[in-house]
């Protein structure tokens, strides 16, 4: 298991096209990938559990894969969520 | 065997023709039988197919909306399809309940965020279980989708989410069983020159989906499979009506002047920005009544300062002459699906319109804020819907005044004079109308809501509809008081309700002295033709004569005359 803090940046946070681009994004990798926000840790591959974290702007995520591809998945996603606009 | 039906009233006229296309009601409740273990494997495989074909309709529709988009995710979601998979392998339910409860669980789950747009995606999922559910069920999602002839819609009623999903190359006319003139259908299909009849009571059992039918919304008629003989005497009808439209409309650029020179402005009514275009090109002079209710209906939260803002802007950028805003009128029929409203025993009588705006200021003042900055580019004017008293109309536009104040604060444009008038609906309001006359800018008469309270007829109940008339002597009275109070403090007065483009009304309303006639764009051209034709002063003695009569039946044989 692999894990990194990114802090969400974007304007509106995880919501509809941010959220929906990332679940997009995280079914690239072989591995498990999760999210948590401290309280919740959810599957990044459902949005609908992705959008019931209710990250907005300034929220510190953690990015948890587990799998083959483990530390290149976290690498990525952190790097994706940093890059989010709007 | 060709059968002909009588129909008393057209809620929107044209002749029509092609088959019939009986629209049923589904009913999507899940089936809540248990399953074997043996069955087990088979519900999923359904429940599959069914995720699969929702996936496929949505992937076609997400390429041009973002709502579609953001419902694909969710039918592909990995959640929604282990909740359902683990409700039929461990607790034995069947794919539809399987279904129903995941998504009453998941819905449940945002609505408890607190977190006002994610609420709001409730409905998203509730919208996808739909379709699913339509998949499982074996209906279609969309009953108007594969459409590729000429048909009439025969249903029970049509709701805005219906009309929305139809194709109108091919749907050329309804008829509903439910709904009468002023309803969603027959709002509707006027504005979108569809014909229809509304409140045909049980039609549906008169045809099925191999009939054919003739529509004619003109002579009121609806003729199902008719010999060919009779399909050619009506499209010569077609053809003639067509061409006498081609006449009105050729008119339609002169005023609205009668014979001896009175001349009076034709305004349309609208429920939409698409609805303003329109106008413009039917002629209209202005906006009588631009209801702002669709911009509260056809969203998920109540409307931004901003949304709403370009809405009003775009809209008297567009008509380019005056634009009355009827300010949120909701309650009574009209609901909106993010703000609960309790249940009421009299929703007509009850927490409304003006009402509801005076309670919730802070909508309210969105609203106002909102129009007062459109009203920096045009001749925007503000009318305060269902008002009963001075105080009301007072209190609404002392809530205008701090806007004012604060759009002057922070030096953002708006027009300082910009004029307010009430609707009139309400028997308070006529016998007040002097009171009111002294204060406001201009008045609105509404007679579909005045016919309404004045007679005390319910205007969506079928079995007193016969009672709805607004040629009553009582109605016809009312409209002369206030038309008498506003011009005596030289005001004037428009009308906003059917009652305006009606054939038969409008001698009289030009007579009593209206001043403004606002109606369903598609009826301006007739109706500016039909004024081009009057006398005034013949229809100031007709009005005279009219209002002497004590029945229906009397005034009706007048206007026979």
């Amino acid at each position: 298991m692999v894990s990194k803090k990114v802090v969400v940046t974007n304007k509106t946070g995880l919501h509809a096209r941010p959220a929906s681009n990332l679940v997009a994004f995280c079914k690239n990798y072989n591995s498990k990938i999760f999210l948590s926000n401290g309280e919740k840790k959810v599957s990044a591959a459902s949005i609908i559990h992705v959008l019931t974290l209710g990250v907005k702007t300034g929220t510190e995520l953690e990015v948890i894969a587990e799998g083959e591809d483990e530390a290149k998945a976290v690498e990525e996603v952190v790097k994706f969520i940093e890059a989010l606009e709007d | 065997m060709m059968k002909t039906y009588t129909v008393a009233k057209a809620a929107s006229k044209g002749i029509v023709m092609g088959k019939a296309f009986v629209a049923v009601q589904e009913d999507l409740t899940a089936d809540s039988r248990s399953i074997k273990d043996s069955e087990r494997e088979m519900e999923w495989l359904k429940f599959q197919k069914a995720v699969k074909d929702a996936v496929e309709d949505l992937r076609v529709l997400a390429k041009d909306s973002d709502i579609f988009a953001a419902h694909l995710d969710v039918a592909e979601d990995t959640v929604l399809h282990d909740s359902v998979e683990l409700k039929i392998n461990s607790e034995n339910k069947n794919a539809q309940l399987a279904l129903e409860e995941t998504v009453a669980e998941i819905v449940t789950m945002f609505e408890s965020l607190d977190d006002e747009y994610l609420r709001e995606r409730a409905a998203d999922i509730k919208d996808v279980g739909k379709r699913i559910m339509c998949g499982l069920k074996g209906i279609k999602s969309n009953p108007f989708e594969g459409i590729n002839e000429d048909v009439i819609v025969v249903a029970e009623d049509l709701a805005p989410s219906d009309t929305a999903n139809m194709d109108f190359r091919y749907i050329k006319g309804f008829i509903t069983e439910a709904g009468g003139v002023t309803s969603h259908v027959s709002i509707m299909a006027r504005s979108m020159e569809i014909p229809a009849f509304v409140g045909v009571a049980d039609f549906r059992k008169n045809v099925t989906n191999e009939d054919y039918i003739i529509l004619d919304a003109v002579g009121k008629e609806i003729i199902v499979n008719p010999d060919e003989e009779t399909k050619e005497v009506y499209r010569k009808k077609a053809a003639e009506y067509k061409a006498m439209k081609a006449e009105f409309e050729s008119m339609n650029n002169l005023p609205a002047t009668t014979t001896d020179g009175r001349t009076v402005e034709l305004f349309a009514n609208v429920g939409s920005i698409v609805d303003v275009e329109n106008a413009v090109t039917r002629g209209a002079e202005g906006i009588g009544l631009f209801r702002s209710e669709f911009l509260y209906m056809e969203n998920t939260k109540f409307p931004t300062e901003q949304e709403q803002y370009d809405a009003y802007k775009k809209a008297i950028e567009t008509m380019k002459h005056p634009v009355i805003i009827r300010t949120l009128d909701i309650g009574g029929d009209k609901e909106l699906s993010y703000y609960k409203f309790d249940e009421e025993e009299n929703p007509f009588l009850g927490w409304r319109a003006i009402r509801i705006s005076l309670d919730l200021k802070d909508v309210f003042k969105t609203q106002l804020r909102a129009i007062l900055r459109a009203s920096a580019y045009g001749d925007i004017r503000i009318m305060y819907p269902m008002i009963i008293s001075v105080d009301e109309f007072m209190a609404a536009n002392a809530i205008l005044q701090e806007c004012k104040e604060e759009l002057r604060r922070d030096n953002i444009p708006f027009n300082d004079s910009i004029q307010t008038g009430v609707m009139i609906e309400t028997p308070a309001a006529v016998l007040c109308a002097e009171d009111l006359a002294k204060v406001v800018d201009f008045f609105s008469i509404g007679t579909n809501d005045l016919t309404q309270y004045l007679l005390a007829v319910d205007r969506g109940n079928q079995k007193i509809a016969r009672l709805y008339n607004s040629f009553h002597p009582a109605v016809l009275r009312a409209i002369r008081t206030v038309i008498q109070a506003g011009h005596k403090y030289d005001k004037l007065v428009g009308m906003c309700g059917e009652f305006a483009s009606d054939e038969k009304a409008v001698p009289i309303l030009l007579g009593m002295g209206l001043n403004e006639f606002s109606m369903a764009a598609s009826e301006i051209a007739s109706t500016r033709y039909q004024i081009r034709h009057l006398n005034y002063e013949h229809c100031q003695a007709l009005a005279d004569e009219i209002c002497k009569k004590s029945t229906i039946a009397e005034v009706r044989e007048m206007l026979e005359k």
